[in-house]
């Protein structure tokens, strides 16, 4: 097929691989980097120690969903569609039931009715194998309706309370999101690197059918890894309401694209069998500072949603690319 | 044995959904409305069936070849956009043809993005979904604009043959000739070959990229000419025009019965599940139902079809590795007595 003797292909995919290896490596701290030298140009507020933990603190909850995201990618689930749903139904259960019995159990209830929305989508996508871009459109589009349907397409208020202060604060000078964010991305961390769920999560994603015959629970893997971004995008829409006092359905929109954004940022590919937490969280961040730019240089906030799609497309282009070289596909 | 008589009866129900529905839909609109068995009726459902029924006539080429678009909503929306903001300039003609281009142009990209670059189409058009929609609120700031000749596309809804008005004359139209291509032309045959064995049909000798690139390019000129039907109708420019309809086409499109997975389908089922679709819309929005309630049951009546697609063809096959690449041919050929 080519003309070029073996030993010379080895080498120039040899540089292929390398080059890509390198990139993996540094180009999430550079981006980081690059970024905040833009920034600090960009505007003199923004190298303030209040505004880059507002730029976390924005980024936080819905990094969580990134988080969940990353082990939907990773086991070759491709991304959750559904995550505004389940972000709107956690925020509306959370604030809805509050009356009934009280906020703390409320918010557990809230995220408790997210995860059955993740439970759904794991059941569809790990069980009937059925393609999860497909399945989560439409569970994103049902249970949406279901959530306008149960508050009757109005908005929900909280009662104030000490819980939704707490959660609205801060604790030792940082944000009460960011700390949570920070503990679930430790703990999935952990979860994802040194304990056999996680090393099933990467065997599922990087080929399938071996990790059937290996007696790797594969659908029972797939189905968890779409009930753990239910649950943390309704952990999500919980954060966001107790701390604004008040949700509407449409609280979520955009975040299933930012998420998979963050993951695909960091390096985590769509398509199964690669990727880390840390990475993700690389990605988030870089996704928070894009953000900040955007409002610092004053664009019009469609402009986000532009942005986010051009990266994802160049990134996944960059990957299809390095994967032909490579010959892994 | 319990496993194939499920099968069976789920390869039933799959098969005569489309007469099911539109029974059950006109047996209940009988009983709880006085005047919707009506040519009235037909033709309203026919008439609001046209937009979403060029979205799910731009999904069906792409199916069968084995791909998805995602962006259609949003390719129709800045094709709306387009076609009112551009009449003040170029005139009311112009304009609407101005706004078809965008569509092509938006499905040149798609194409060059999944042939070129080779990534997977839901991942692409999901990219450019967000791209384009961000797009065309960008260009008209979050806001709709109002057509400066109103009068033009007024005759778009009005009465003609009775049960018909000439956008659902057009859509229906529309359809035939492309069934008329898919089944009795070449180059439509070869399309199925392309979804079904993408591999067989590249070593027969068929240029794949060139079908599935083509199919791209169809699937934004037919989204361009949903908008282009709205907008004109509707005498308004929305920039969301297109962006809650996606669900709704591809719902549209299950209901006839193209298989998500390629290779199989037809757009006379598309025509059939576009009506049977628009025949349920009408009959909630007659008795009053919100919409956030046809957001539930559009839900519903999607997932519930694809995974009877999926028993029906055997749940435990291979055909659903998210790689569009390796596929197999549906095991349901194979049992045909």
């Amino acid at each position: 097929m080519t003309d070029l003797n073996p030993a010379a292909r080895n080498a120039s995919e040899a540089t292929v691989r390398t080059a890509g290896a390198l990139l993996g490596v540094v180009s999430i701290p550079l981006a980081i980097v690059a970024l905040i030298v833009l920034g600090s140009f960009v505007s003199p507020s923004f190298l303030t120690v209040r505004n880059l933990l507002n730029v976390l603190n924005a980024y936080s909850a819905v990094g969580l969903a990134a988080l969940g995201s990353t082990f939907v990618a990773i086991c070759g689930g491709m991304a959750d569609l559904s995550i505004p749903a389940n972000v709107a139904m956690g925020a509306l259960v959370a604030l809805g039931a509050q009356p009934l019995i009280g906020p703390v159990p409320a918010a557990c209830l809230g995220i408790l009715v997210a995860s059955l929305g993740g439970l759904l989508n794991g059941l569809l996508v790990g069980y009937m194998r059925i393609n999860p871009i497909i399945v989560t459109l439409g569970t994103g589009f049902l249970l949406l309706g279901l959530s306008q349907l149960l508050i009757g397409g109005g908005i929900v208020y909280a009662e104030p309370s000490a819980f939704g202060s707490f959660v609205g604060g801060t604790v030792l000078g940082v944000p009460v999101f960011v700390w949570v964010f920070l503990l679930v991305a430790l703990i999935l961390h952990v979860v994802l690197s040194k304990t056999p769920f996680g090393r099933w999560t990467f065997a599922v994603g990087g080929n399938y059918d071996a990790s059937a015959t290996s007696a790797v629970p594969v659908r029972f893997t797939k189905a968890v890894a779409f009930v753990l971004t239910g649950m943390l995008a309704g952990m999500c829409g919980v954060l966001i309401a107790l701390a604004n006092g008040s949700a509407r359905p449409i609280i979520g929109s955009g975040y299933e694209f930012v998420a998979i954004t963050a993951v695909v940022l960091g390096g985590t590919s769509l398509f199964g069998g690669r990727g880390s937490i840390l990475r993700t969280l690389g990605g988030v961040l870089i996704m928070a500072l894009i953000g900040n730019l955007i409002v610092l240089i004053g664009l019009p906030t469609p402009s986000t949603g532009f942005v986010t799609g051009t990266i994802v497309l160049i990134v996944v282009g960059v990957d299809a690319y390095l994967r032909r070289r490579l010959g892994t596909e | 044995m319990s496993g194939v008589n499920l099968r069976t009866m789920g390869h039933l129900v799959v098969q005569y959904r489309l007469l099911a529905m539109l029974a059950a839909i006109a047996i209940f609109g009988g009983f709880t409305l006085d005047d919707f068995l009506t040519a009235n009726t037909l033709r309203s459902i026919l008439d609001r069936a046209a937009v979403v029924g060029f979205l799910a006539l731009a999904l069906t080429p792409l199916l069968i070849a084995g791909q998805i678009d995602l962006s259609i909503g949003s390719i129709m929306s800045m094709s709306a956009f387009t076609t009112i903001a551009m009449q003040p300039f170029a005139g009311s003609l112009p304009a609407a043809f101005i706004g078809l281009c965008v569509g092509i142009a938006a499905g040149l990209v798609n194409a060059a993005i999944v042939v070129v670059l080779k990534v997977n189409s839901l991942v692409a058009t999901l990219a450019t979904l967000l791209i384009y929609a961000s797009l065309v609120l960008l260009v008209s700031n979050s806001q709709p604009v109002s057509s400066t000749d109103p009068m033009f596309g007024l005759p778009l809804t009005s009465t003609m043959l009775g049960i018909f008005t000439p956008r659902s004359m057009l859509f229906i139209g529309a359809a035939l000739v492309m069934f008329v291509w898919l089944k009795a032309t070449p180059s439509g045959r070869t399309l199925y070959a392309v979804g079904s064995n993408l591999s067989a049909a590249v070593s027969a000798g068929v240029n794949a990229n060139a079908y599935i690139g083509g199919a791209f390019v169809l699937s934004g000129l037919l989204a361009g000419a949903a908008g282009v039907l709205q907008a004109l109708s509707s005498a308004t420019g929305s920039p969301l025009a297109g962006s809650v309809l996606l669900i709704p086409a591809i719902t549209a499109v299950v209901i006839g019965g193209t298989r998500l997975e390629g290779g199989r389908g037809s757009s006379l089922a598309t025509l059939g599940g576009v009506v049977a679709f628009g025949a349920l819309t009408t009959l909630s929005e007659y008795n009053g139902v919100p919409s956030y309630t046809q957001a539930v049951y559009t839900g519903l009546i999607l997932i519930l079809l694809i995974t009877l697609d999926k028993v029906a063809s055997g749940g435990e096959g291979k055909t659903t590795r998210a790689r569009r690449g390796a596929r197999t041919t549906p095991t349901i050929k194979a049992r045909n007595p």
